[in-house]
């Protein structure tokens, strides 16, 4: 499954990375994620719930963060694994500075599936990624608006 | 009394419609315990480390079985070789009943977790921890052998199980095709379908440590033919140690003829916990285990002469096997396809290529109709499609092409340019019927002027034949089958004169318990009631070679004839002796000896108890009216027809109306015309539900994609109109009921006449488009059109 778009946010870019490298924010603007344990400066461990179609399933496993070049991209590797299945994404996460003190997120990437989630979820997964993605965009202006008010 | 040729109402149908039927699943043992598979979410990874502690450990789990506690132990076999072309023996890797290294599809099965209860043994299966080193995978079998592909068994280089060719020299093919007035070619894919029978596959393994004996109760087609595999092949354990039962199965199409790992491993269990151990599928196990069929890229080539008459034929196809050979795969793609080429067209020169290859994915072996429909799929709609291209009407193309009637006993079979002959054939009339049930001219005219209210009228047509009966021992025995084909039939008279007769033909919707039983009761002339079936119990039918191809009448029924021909033969001899006559001078009708032109007769409970009571009896003659027999066909039997489906295209959307399907089959003779039109009817929504609706989806990592009806269309009847059919009867010349079957007719000339009658409705409406994938949802329709 393909994962793109892109999304504008009312911060500079500075403080987008900085959000995007905390995992206490993480935690709170990302739907689904219950703990995200750092390891290391680009290893996490991540514990998440979320419900696709008629299955849901308690996800655990390792976000690793590649290619670092702060503030402007990076590349975020999933490996989760759960019982109705595992999931496998490769994401390349760009912040590019637009007018206003405002930056541009654009991710762009892919997601494989297997077993239970891939049989019986996949006709609903894009759906599912769309609305976890607005989801997570909302959530993250609404830190943006805490911290600037 | 006669009950040959009568619509009588199912006797197994009180049961099943009061919910009363008696299926795998419904049976509780005494101290019977529950498994549960551990299967791979991964379609090929090496597996690096089982855990089976924590599920060992977990309140009512009795016990966890890995590849590695079964070393020794064989996988499941398949019955059937085909070599290369080079002589070469087909690769067949090794089928375990549970991985040692590596996961090959969705679904292979690593483990087996045997608890108290079903749920328990569920919750379990989840603490097994396998590691995997995910591989590569591949699922189209044409990227399959490529260099370079990913390979599914070490010693099967290139995924190739075996390539194989049938018909006239592939020079002469192509020197007509080269010199042929219009070729026609066709690349396409018939896609991969799931059985879906209504109940899920169940097996039970009972090991009886008091007597070292095995019962197996689960839901096949087939019981004696498991024991034979089970037995020889896999367990090694002796026939009469092991009892088959196979009550009520609810549904088969193909899916349950195969011996699966699962069934085997309930029997071994069994014996491992000495105690009774039963699995049963859910429906997400059977999208990813059950046998699935079809699945064939295929191109070829029909050539036409300038009246369009074929010349020659010529046909490429990869054949995917999945990742190990199910107990009839190699037959379906050859035997039971290549040699069917011939259709009911007078084609001179005809040659297929086949390539069986082995993908990670689910195995590929029969689904109702079994290569037959794969190649009526070929036939017919290159022949529609010539026609199209030609601007001939598809109709007179066929009349042109069709083989002349022959009789098979006044005229001689046909001889095809692919190994089979005919039994006996009229063509003409299946057509001609159907186009006057159509209405075909009025029809054309409405066609012509519907495209201006946005609708595309077509037509499509399918005249096919099949090879029922299945099959000649020695002839399937040179073709690389690894078993006779034959069937046996025990008839038991019991000393009131009611009959209980043992069959190896096993009923799983079928009706035998039916149509059986009016044969039986018309040939004795003895009302239906005293008469009972029995099937689906290795310790009570002598032997049988089970349910598919459309053989249980032309085979199993005509046993069950040789059995009453000697029951008649031996009671005529204790009737003459009563009577004090001579047993030419006796005949059998009613119920009753009567001496000729007399009113002197005996009744036939009179001479069954005569036999059970033989106080005043002939002298020399054995006791008791009892008689089995074994029945190896002389040939195939070649049941034909004619099917037409009319659709409407929305040119907007794309979207397919199926608007009338009309059949007109020829089955031979027919014993119960409602069972015959029943079979029909399932066929036909199953042949259109490929058609327009079905398609399994591997994606490029061999994940099934679509394994749950949430994704996986199937046929409703409000997708279908109320089917028109007919019946011409054309008896084969050599089985006693002159029946040649009809199960799988509706399945195999269904799907062709679909898609022909949307490709001829494009066409109409000016998109010269020569195929669209099936299913032909409204978004490959549309698409068709707008590219």
């Amino acid at each position: 499954m393909q994962l793109n778009g892109e999304h504008v946010l009312k911060a500079p870019r500075k403080v987008v990375w900085d959000m995007l490298m905390d995992p206490d924010q993480l935690v709170k603007i990302t739907p689904g994620i219950s703990e995200l344990n750092k390891i290391d400066k680009t290893n996490y461990e991540a514990i998440s719930e979320i419900k696709i179609g008629p299955v849901k399933g308690r996800f655990t496993g390792a976000v690793e963060l590649k290619d670092m070049i702060e503030p402007e991209q990076f590349t975020m590797v999933v490996s989760q694994n759960s019982k109705i299945g595992n999931v496998k994404a490769n994401v390349d996460i760009h912040l590019d500075k637009v007018g206003n003190g405002q930056t541009r997120l654009t991710f762009d990437g892919k997601a494989q599936m297997s077993g239970l989630l891939a049989r019986t979820g996949s006709r609903v997964v894009s759906g599912v990624a769309n609305s976890l993605t607005k989801q997570f965009f909302d959530s993250f202006e609404k830190e943006i608006e805490l911290m600037n008010s | 009394m006669s009950f040959i040729g009568k619509s009588i109402k199912r006797v197994e149908d009180k049961r099943f419609i009061t919910g009363k039927g008696k299926y795998t699943d419904d049976i509780k043992l005494v101290g019977m315990t529950h498994a549960h598979m551990v299967r791979s979410p991964y379609a090929h990874a090496r597996v690096t480390k089982i855990d089976t502690q924590a599920a060992k450990d977990h309140e009512g789990v009795v016990a966890v079985f890995v590849g590695s506690d079964i070393e020794g132990i064989a996988g499941v076999p398949t019955g059937w070789q085909v070599n290369f072309k080079n002589g070469d023996t087909m690769k067949e890797p090794p089928h375990p009943l549970l991985i040692r290294d590596n996961v090959r599809h969705v679904g292979d099965a690593i483990a087996v977790v045997i608890a108290e209860t079903k749920e328990i043994a569920r919750d379990a299966a989840d603490l097994v921890e396998v590691e995997y080193d995910v591989l590569d995978a591949v699922s189209d079998p044409k990227e399959a052998v490529k260099e370079g592909a990913p390979q599914v068994h070490p010693d099967a280089p290139n995924n190739i199980c075996f390539d194989w060719a049938l018909g006239n020299p592939v020079e002469d093919v192509d020197a007509a095709l080269a010199s042929a007035h219009h070729v026609t070619s066709l690349d396409f894919v018939n896609n991969r379908v799931v059985p879906n029978a209504m109940e899920p596959r169940s097996a039970i393994g009972h090991y009886d440590e008091t007597r070292d004996h095995y019962t197996l109760y689960t839901s096949t087609q087939n019981p004696h033919l498991i024991r034979l595999l089970l037995c020889a092949f896999v367990l090694g354990i002796p026939e009469h140690k092991v009892r088959i039962v196979s009550h009520d199965v609810g549904g088969g199409f193909g899916s349950k003829i195969f011996h699966y790992t699962e069934e085997a491993l309930m029997v071994w269990v069994s014996k491992q916990i000495k105690r009774p151990v039963k699995w049963t599928s859910d429906r997400s196990e059977a999208f990813m285990t059950d046998a699935h069929g079809r699945d064939h890229v295929t191109s070829a080539q029909m050539g036409f002469d300038e009246n369009g008459k074929i010349v020659a034929l010529k046909a490429d196809t990869y054949a995917n096997l999945g990742a190990y050979l199910a107990t009839f795969a190699p037959a379906v793609p050859t035997y039971l396809h290549g040699t069917l080429l011939q259709g009911l067209y007078t084609t001179p020169l005809i040659n297929v290529n086949v390539t069986a290859v082995f993908t990670n994915t689910n195995s590929v072996d029969a689904y109702r109709g079994a290569g037959r429909p794969e190649a009526t799929y070929l036939l017919e709609r290159l022949i529609d499609l010539g026609s199209l291209e030609m601007g001939m009407d598809p109709a007179e193309v066929r009349r042109l092409n069709f083989i002349p009637a022959f009789d098979g006993v006044n005229q001689p079979g046909y001889q095809t340019q692919v190994a089979l002959q005919y039994d006996s054939g009229d063509y003409k009339p299946v057509l001609e019927r159907a186009l006057q049930m159509v209405g075909y001219e009025d029809f054309r005219a409405e066609q012509a002027k519907s495209s201006s209210n946005g609708k595309l009228l077509g037509i499509g047509f399918s005249t096919y034949i099949e090879a029922c009966g299945i099959a000649p021992s020695a002839v399937v025995g040179a073709l690389g089958a690894r078993a006779g084909l034959f069937e046996s039939a025990q008839v038991r008279v019991q000393p009131t004169g009611k009959v209980s007769v043992y069959t190896g033909s096993h009923s799983h919707g079928q009706g035998h318990e039916t149509t059986f039983v009016q044969v039986v009761a018309d040939k004795l002339g003895i009302p239906m009631e005293d008469v009972d079936l029995v099937h689906g119990d290795s310790d009570a039918v002598a032997f049988g070679m089970g349910t598919y191809g459309s053989r249980s009448l032309a085979v199993g029924g005509s046993a069950i004839v040789k059995s009453i021909d000697k029951i008649l033969e031996k009671g005529a001899k204790i009737a003459a002796h009563k009577l004090e006559a001579s047993v030419d001078d006796l005949e059998y009708a009613e119920g009753k000896w009567t001496v000729k032109g007399t009113d002197k007769s005996i009744a036939f409970g009179d001479v069954s108890l005569t036999a059970y009571v033989p106080h005043d009896y002939p002298e020399g003659l054995e006791p008791g009216l009892d008689f089995s027999s074994f029945y190896d066909p002389a040939n195939f039997t070649y049941p034909f027809g004619c099917h037409i489906a009319i659709v409407e295209v929305d040119k907007e959307t794309g979207k397919v109306k199926l608007k009338r399907f009309i059949a007109v089959d020829d089955v031979g003779n027919v014993i119960n015309p409602m069972i015959v039109d029943g079979q029909i009817h399932g066929g036909l929504a199953q042949g259109i539900g490929q058609a327009l609706h079905e398609g399994t989806i591997y994606d490029e990592s061999g994940q099934l994609i679509n394994g749950s009806y949430m994704d996986y269309t199937m046929p409703r009847a409000d997708d279908l109109p109320s089917f028109e059919i007919d019946r011409t009867v054309t008896p084969c010349p050599h089985n006693p009921l002159g029946v040649k079957g009809a199960g799988e007719a509706g399945c195999i000339g269904s799907t062709p006449a679909v898609v022909n009658a949307v490709i001829d409705a494009l066409w109409k409406g000016g998109h010269q488009v020569k195929d669209i994938r099936m299913p032909l949802t409204s978004e490959r329709v549309w698409e068709a059109m707008n590219n």
